[in-house]
């Protein structure tokens, strides 16, 4: 059996996607900010969009890192990601308005650091390291802020912080129920390390293809926004929070039916209860 | 008095379910073939050794359970929010984090086979469709028990953090019992029945693991049947004494010189099973290992 190992080309080049994905998700965070004007909560499912568009971005990122030894695990780079990320997110929410951009400005430099360290004292000298770190981490950020744009309807400190909780008729204002006070903000932390790293980590192999990769990633955005749409409901109005799941569900039920039929695509063989093939040699 | 009374049949109850979940977790991991073993199981198809086990890569077990336990803690925590009742609260909680393990499981599966086609390996649509479900019920256990004892040291003990962060927390110490106590029994023995007991892997049979049951085709669900009865208990005899030993050491000791007690004893109590595994290891070396044998053969 011959086996010819290569590294896949074609598709949509890196730049291409990270370039989408930078505007896409920039946009669609300020597009939640239409909550505010209209002093509605019914644009919060832009930021489960925006979380998507990031992870997509991110998880081409970290196809592009990997493809070198770096002597991890994939799931290590998600970790690092959203551990980066975080920061330059809960630091940026302070600024209102200027959120998304600070978050994304202070989580590049905080990854170009984390990149410099790496290659440069650690001497891992792996070429593309400096910039994926750089890339991730604002990815992580901007994709936290997406999730918390999803669940708690905007980004800027004090909604992230304070929510409402009714007891007996009366609404008290309480620091408890809320995105960060909940602990909410573990949960979104986790939903993106593990969404940004599964794609490529669940493909990886001989047979990696950008698209089937690309599909797997929207799917896990979908997944994850489905959850993060529940979970909204304790803190948004129902009505928005049943509009944000709608829009998971179907998003989640195409983008999971094309990635099986992209599975069948490229598998070997689709077998249903048959034994082990004959191969040579064994 | 009563208050450390009160403590201490929490402290049981948790230590109890924790050592449910422990078995569950690691259960449901071999089955998936997650964890270290994972990579015998991908390697095999391109070795020529086309297999019928359940390839299910996520990622590591500790950031999986940190997941999934902190997802269904934070669900649980958005129902109570809304005032759902907490019993009913965790077990819907639960429910949708466990969707959202088998969503993973399968396109995880799909993701590997598919992109090992050059190698010949099928996807088996009947392991997907069995191995999965069976995957999903032992998560559910697993992730409930841990929601619930996480609820439970939130709750009757007071603990400040909230649900879905303890969630995240006791999720990786669970990920990480089940892979660190059980992992070996199904990657270094199960997976490897046909080479000596106890050489570890060598090179020459990477990849060559055992595809053939007793009778017909070896699954996932052999494995799981199999490791169960050792691996299984092990690792929940493992989380459950991690959990339990560590809320009796805070329950107990807290008090005392302003919490530095609880500390003193928990470094102590770490000492102690340093000295255990020490004596464990070395004892087991000496009665089973190849290690002194292979020095009279040369």
């Amino acid at each position: 059996m011959s086996v010819k190992v290569e590294v896949i080309e074609g598709g949509t080049p890196h730049n291409t996607i990270l370039i989408t994905g930078l505007l896409g998700t920039l946009v669609c965070l300020y597009l939640t900010y239409l909550n505010v004007l209209t002093n509605t909560e019914m644009f919060a499912f832009f930021g489960g969009l925006a979380a998507i568009i990031a992870l997509i971005w991110g998880s081409h990122t970290i196809k592009v890192l990997c493809s070198y030894g770096i002597g991890t695990g994939v799931p290590s780079a998600g970790m690092i990601a959203f551990g980066s990320g975080v920061i330059a997110m809960l630091f940026a929410t302070r600024f209102g308005i200027l959120a998304p951009i600070v978050a994304l400005v202070l989580a590049a430099v905080i990854g170009f650091i984390l990149g410099y360290i790496s290659n440069n004292i650690l001497n891992m000298k792996i070429p593309a390291m400096v910039q994926a770190l750089t890339e991730m981490a604002a990815v992580g950020a901007l994709s936290l802020m997406g999730f918390a744009a999803l669940i708690t309807g905007g980004f800027t400190f004090e909604g992230l912080t304070t929510g409402t909780v009714s007891m007996l008729g009366m609404t008290i204002s309480s620091n408890q129920i809320s995105f960060i006070g909940g602990g909410l903000i573990a949960v979104a932390f986790l939903l993106g390390a593990i969404a940004i790293q599964h794609p490529f980590n669940a493909t990886l192999g001989p047979g990696w293809k950008q698209d089937r990769m690309l599909m797997l990633t929207a799917e896990c955005g979908f997944l994850s926004m489905i959850v993060a749409a529940v979970m909204s409901f304790a803190l948004i109005s129902a009505g928005s929070a049943i509009l944000s799941l709608i829009i998971a569900i179907a998003g989640w039920a195409y983008t999971y039916n094309q990635y099986i039929d992209l599975s069948k695509r490229d598998a070997a063989a689709w077998l249903d209860a048959k034994p082990i093939p004959d191969t040579e040699g064994h | 008095m009563e208050q450390i009374v009160f403590g201490i049949g929490i402290t049981a109850l948790t230590g109890a379910l924790a050592t449910i979940a422990g078995s569950a977790e690691d259960t449901e991991s071999n089955i998936g073939s997650q964890g270290d073993p994972n990579s015998q199981v991908q390697l095999a198809p391109q070795m020529g050794f086309v297999h019928r086990i359940f390839n299910k890569a996520v990622a590591g077990e500790p950031p999986a359970y940190g997941l999934w336990c902190a997802l269904g803690a934070g669900l649980a925590w958005a129902f109570m929010a809304m005032q759902v009742n907490a019993v009913l609260a965790i077990v819907l909680g639960c429910v949708l984090a466990v969707f959202v393990q088998g969503v993973y499981a399968t396109t995880a599966y799909l993701g590997r086979t598919a992109s090992l086609a050059k190698f010949g390996q099928p996807v088996y649509v009947d392991v997907l469709k069995s191995m999965t479900s069976v995957t999903m019920a032992h998560a559910f256990i697993a992730i409930f028990s841990t929601v619930t004892l996480c609820h439970l040291i939130n709750g009757a003990l007071g603990h400040p953090f909230p649900l879905p962060l303890l969630g995240l927390i006791w999720g990786i110490a669970l990920g990480a019992a089940g892979s660190a106590t059980g992992n070996p029994y199904y990657g270094k023995e199960r997976q490897y029945q046909n080479q000596k007991f106890g050489a570890g892997v060598p090179i020459s049979a990477s990849g060559n693991i055992v595809r053939y049951a007793e009778a017909g085709e070896r699954n996932s669900l052999d494995n799981g049947f199999f490791t169960h009865k050792i691996g299984g208990s092990a690792s929940g005899v493992c989380f459950g004494l991690i959990v339990f030993l560590e809320i009796w050491r805070t329950i107990l000791f807290e008090q005392i010189s302003a919490g530095w007690g609880a500390i003193i004893v928990g470094i102590l109590m770490i000492l102690i099973f340093t000295v255990i595994d020490r004596y464990i290891e070395v004892w087991a070396r000496k009665n089973y290992g190849p290690y002194t044998e292979a020095k009279v053969a040369s």
